[in-house]
């Protein structure tokens, strides 16, 4: 539907405005930081966006440095990094994700949490009930995730493997975007299992989810 | 408190173009040769250890930096102390600094987002707003500045545009770049609806990109 797709660039349009200006939250901060890395249309979007919001420092009021601040920093200069060769090759975490865990996605301790889903909280306690909260969610292909809402926004990037929800399929590099009230139940597609990065505000609806999770385990 | 400030920044780019312009504007005139100049200070820090090099880069950038910190609700010393870890990164890291891929300005600025909104979140603290600012901000009689740039390649023609928007288009690329707020934040305060806020931002960022294009012929 027209509307819907209109309704899409919007969210991924004002979220680069968003971040470039530097106005998200850490926890989404992270996640278009993440994208621009693995997405090149993406990262194209921000660089140019960033390009502006560069310039515009140019209105904001200079203030002068402290008369002690060039002679400290030069004074404790430390050694220069050698240059980075581009090592981030396909399906390696994003360096903002890297530097936020502390470790690469090999290195992590995924918490299970149903049969087949494991999480990595990254910023924040999925379990508070306010504030932006980043988490690593892996669901194993093949797999149908339980029908669920959420009570405010949810942005999801797909770090490997893919889903699709209804006819929309998300692989790599997209970020997902569902608003407050929308339920659904993303289906992770065979084969890889499926990683993602996941911002959510406040609990998951989990009314529905938890008889249905108890279904297949006992039987009935 | 920092937000008095701000008002009066708005207030001069509204009713004192060319004051504001004079006292910030302390690069080369030529855009040219200002970016060729930041590009050569980058390769002599990172293939002589050229000190001088970075700290003249930071007698320009550094008050431009810190003047964004504290128009974002920093104080003077942790502002300061922002500056000083970008400073330190752009002398270990210039080595990677590709001028093709992107100026000093905007790779500079990115820096100082990032690390900033690295210290929110280390340091979970909340913003401080300023509702009077967003009216001001909402008023449509507010006139349009001549924009002040940050003398490098593109802003130049990045200037030339902006000036070419509409003075509603202008207005809308100050809102999402200048105010420090999310655009829901932004229809909350000005009373505006959140679907106008978006689409207003987005629109005038899509012109402003389009008459970059028909301009450069390449830009994305």
């Amino acid at each position: 539907m027209m509307l819907s797709m209109d309704k899409k660039m919007n969210t991924s349009e004002h979220a680069i405005t968003e971040y470039a200006a530097g106005n998200l939250s850490p926890a989404k901060h992270a996640v278009v930081a993440c994208q621009s890395e693995i997405c090149e249309e993406v990262s194209s979007r921000v660089a140019f966006q960033e390009q502006i919001a560069a310039s515009m420092i140019e209105q904001v009021q200079t203030k002068a440095l402290s008369p002690l601040f060039m002679g400290n920093v030069l004074a404790n200069l430390p050694l220069q990094d050698a240059p980075s060769s581009d090592t981030n090759s396909k399906n390696n975490a994003p360096e903002t994700l890297k530097h936020l865990l502390g470790c690469g996605l090999d290195k992590i301790k995924w918490k299970s949490l149903i049969p087949g889903v494991a999480v990595h909280d990254v910023l924040g306690d999925r379990h508070n009930k306010t504030g932006d909260r980043l988490y690593l969610l892996k669901a194993k292909g093949g797999m149908q995730m339980p029908n669920h809402g959420h009570n405010g926004e949810e942005w999801t990037l797909i770090l490997k493997g893919s889903y699709n929800v209804g006819d929309k399929s998300f692989a790599r590099g997209d970020l997902h975007i569902e608003d407050e009230d929308e339920i659904h139940s993303p289906h992770i597609n065979e084969g890889e299992d499926c990683i993602c990065l996941v911002m959510t505000q406040g609990p998951l609806k989990m009314q529905s989810l938890v008889p249905r999770l108890l279904q297949p385990l006992i039987g009935i | 408190m920092t937000f008095g400030n701000e008002a009066v920044i708005i207030d001069n780019m509204s009713n004192n173009e060319s004051k504001s312009y004079s006292d910030t504007s302390r690069a080369s005139p030529k855009s040219l040769s200002a970016a060729k100049r930041d590009a050569q200070w980058l390769y002599s820090i990172s293939n002589n250890q050229d000190a001088r090099a970075l700290s003249d880069l930071f007698e320009i950038y550094g008050p431009k930096l810190k003047g964004w910190l504290m128009a974002r609700g920093e104080g003077s010393g942790t502002s300061e102390d922002i500056v000083q870890d970008v400073m330190i990164k752009v002398w270990t890291k210039a080595g990677s600094f590709d001028p093709v891929k992107a100026s000093f300005a905007t790779w500079v600025y990115r820096m100082t987002r990032n690390r900033w909104i690295d210290h929110k979140r280390k340091h979970g603290r909340m913003d401080v707003r300023d509702p009077d600012l967003m009216k001001i901000i909402a008023d449509d009689e507010v006139q349009s500045a001549e924009v002040n740039f940050m003398a490098q390649q593109n802003s130049d023609i990045l200037r030339e545009q902006i000036s070419r928007l509409t003075k509603a288009q202008q207005m809308a690329i100050r809102m999402a770049f200048m105010e420090f707020k999310t655009h829901k934040e932004i229809s909350e305060e000005t009373g505006l609806p959140l679907g106008t806020v978006k689409t207003r931002i987005r629109s005038a960022i899509q012109a402003l990109k389009a008459n970059m294009a028909k301009h450069i012929g390449q830009m994305q």
